[in-house]
């Protein structure tokens, strides 16, 4: 039954996000477009390139639904709403993203063309400046909850919650989830403008919906992590508890969507710099610092 | 009888053969290295077989294979980073044509 | 039959899987999807670690190998003369040598296998949460020099890595 709660969250939250994502972009709020785009999306032809790799050209956006959706089976929306609690369910969660890199490598080398080539291998280059950026908060993270399970770490939360005891781990867990999810300032894979479209640009028609279905559900899923480790999860005062995490989840999917795009694409050369050079001090000095809290005060 | 023993280190026996193939008959550097991580996969299969059926309540057994993955990955850092140094300088990784130290 | 049924059933479709990705690897012409089909193997031993309930070793063979194997894919494009595959060279050599190692190494394993009696199969398997604590206090507690040495060791190999791997600077003004 929590699957069939945790799939219609999905639905409801991949819609809320189309909205939000054609809001930003043309600037007109509009309820109908994304329903009117999918369906157009159905009907138009589907062009292949000529020689595609088709196994991987096939799959890529396949294995990026399954790798958002197993991302999304291990977050609670509430204390038993969760599709399995793993006991090391953070680091499933990690796990199950990294395939994300998989299935965009795949969809770059697949359609045998120039853009969506680089647009796969940039994808690859990213990951590995803000590989261990998603890591690390996670560890501290799990150091004040004492176990890796998400339900735990969201119950640890109960009397202060990590994104005002771990403020740097929340910072830096953002970073990357916007990374990982290729948005705006972070989204050369797909440069818009650019790249011509990057990888998503060889996929037409019914696959190219199977693909933005998989972004949003990914962008959700990330939401969701951020709103588990960092956000108290479910906790919140009047209203019931998956409402809480619904309503979390949203807010921070809106800022994710909309904040990015004030910034001008960040280069990867600075991404990767700033990325070792800064951002994996910053977080040992987060575990450190959070280590050294936990032991000294009593929270 | 433990089957499904015997069948793990059957799946560890078949991934080593394939490894050690793949270790001796190819030519380029990365190719051979794809070959060694097929060969530490199929010790890992072991190991994790041997705590799991034999000794569960000893957690050495997961330690070992901690340890195993860890050396998996300082080996290829450092063997592509002498396969970076070695495309600089010769143009290709190819071990056929690396006969430098040949009596 | 100690466990279930299921166990030995995924078991096997795992192990055949990984086996059978493994010989894609070298059979393929494709250098990318040799290097993918490297990656689904050391998936589908990740996914045998989790139906042998050590949960903490799969989740992390999982999320190490997609992460190592695609990089592993860029080094192929990087050296390799054909990555596309599309020339079918054959890039081996010494094929019946290292066909003989490999068979004799393969049933020299199979006959440890399965020749000899193991003994009773153990049954008080610890929990996956309970395992995480254990190996938490195992590493921290008997095996801590053994990490605080790997961790050094990695830290030497990540800095030599990196030296080996610099391209020489031209010095300013020089000949």
């Amino acid at each position: 039954m929590s699957i069939f709660y945790i799939l219609l969250t999905l639905a409801i939250g991949a819609y809320f996000i189309a909205v939000v994502e054609s809001w930003a972009v043309h600037g007109r709020f509009s309820l109908s477009r994304p329903a009117f785009s999918a369906l157009a999306l159905f009907g138009r032809e589907s062009i292949l390139a000529r020689t595609p790799d088709r196994l991987f050209f096939e799959s890529a956006p396949v294995l990026l639904l399954v790798a958002g959706l197993l991302t999304m089976a291990v977050i609670p929306l509430a204390p038993g709403l969760i599709i399995t609690d793993l006991a090391t369910g953070a680091l499933f969660l990690n796990a199950a993203l990294a395939y994300v890199l998989v299935a965009l490598i795949m969809a770059g080398w697949g359609p045998n063309g120039g853009y969506a080539m680089i647009g796969g291998w940039r994808f690859l280059g990213q990951f590995i400046a803000y590989a261990m950026l998603i890591v690390m908060p996670i560890t501290a993270v799990a150091m004040r909850a004492e176990s890796l399970s998400t339900t735990l770490i969201v119950l640890s939360q109960a009397e202060l919650w990590n994104v005002f005891y771990q403020p740097l781990g929340f910072v830096l867990f953002w970073i990357a989830a916007m990374g990982l999810a290729w948005l705006p300032p972070l989204d050369l894979p797909n440069a818009p403008g650019e790249l011509a479209g990057g990888f998503e640009a060889e996929y037409t028609g019914a696959r190219l919906a199977v693909l933005r279905l998989a972004r949003m559900v990914i962008i959700l899923a990330l939401a969701g992590a951020i709103v588990t480790f960092y956000l108290g999860g479910w906790l919140g005062p009047w209203l019931p508890d998956w409402l809480w995490s619904v309503i979390k989840m949203l807010i921070v999917t809106t800022l994710m969507l909309t904040t990015g795009r004030l910034v001008p694409r960040v280069r990867e050369s600075y991404f990767l710099a700033a990325g070792w050079k800064l951002g994996i001090p910053l977080a040992l000095a987060n575990i450190f610092l959070v280590g050294v809290i936990a032991l000294v005060v009593d929270i | 009888m433990i089957v499904e023993l015997s069948v793990a280190l059957s799946v560890g026996a078949g991934l080593f053969a394939v490894g050690l193939y793949g270790a001796l008959s190819q030519t380029n550097l990365v190719m051979i290295m794809m070959g060694i991580e097929l060969i530490l996969a199929a010790a890992l299969v072991n190991l994790v077989a041997f705590w799991r059926y034999l000794h569960p309540d000893v957690i050495s057994g997961q330690m070992f294979v901690l340890i195993v993955m860890t050396v998996m990955a300082v080996e290829m850092a450092v063997g592509f980073g002498i396969a970076v140094a070695r495309f600089r300088s010769r143009g290709s990784v190819e071990m056929e044509e690396a006969r430098e130290l040949k009596g | 039959m100690t466990g279930s049924y299921a166990e030995l059933f995924f078991l096997v479709f795992f192990g055949l899987a990984a086996v059978w990705f493994g010989i894609v690897v070298f059979r393929t012409h494709s250098m990318v999807r040799s290097a993918m089909a490297l990656l689904f193997s050391q998936t589908a031993v990740g996914a045998m670690f989790l139906v042998m309930q050590t949960e903490f070793l799969g989740v992390l063979q999982l999320m190490m190998m997609a992460t190592e194997m695609s990089i592993m894919a860029l080094f192929m494009v990087m050296f390799m003369m054909d990555p596309g595959g599309m020339g079918a060279m054959d890039m081996s050599h010494q094929k019946r040598l290292s066909l003989r190692a490999g068979g004799i190494g393969l049933v020299a394993a199979l006959a440890v296998s399965w020749l000899p009696d193991w003994g009773p199969a153990a049954s008080n398997i610890p929990d996956a949460g309970r395992q995480v604590e254990l190996l938490g206090i195992e590493l921290l507690g008997r095996s801590m020099f053994i990490f605080e040495s790997a961790g050094l060791t990695i830290l030497t190999s990540m800095i030599a890595a990196t030296m080996v791997a610099i391209a020489p600077r031209k010095k300013e003004g020089a000949a």
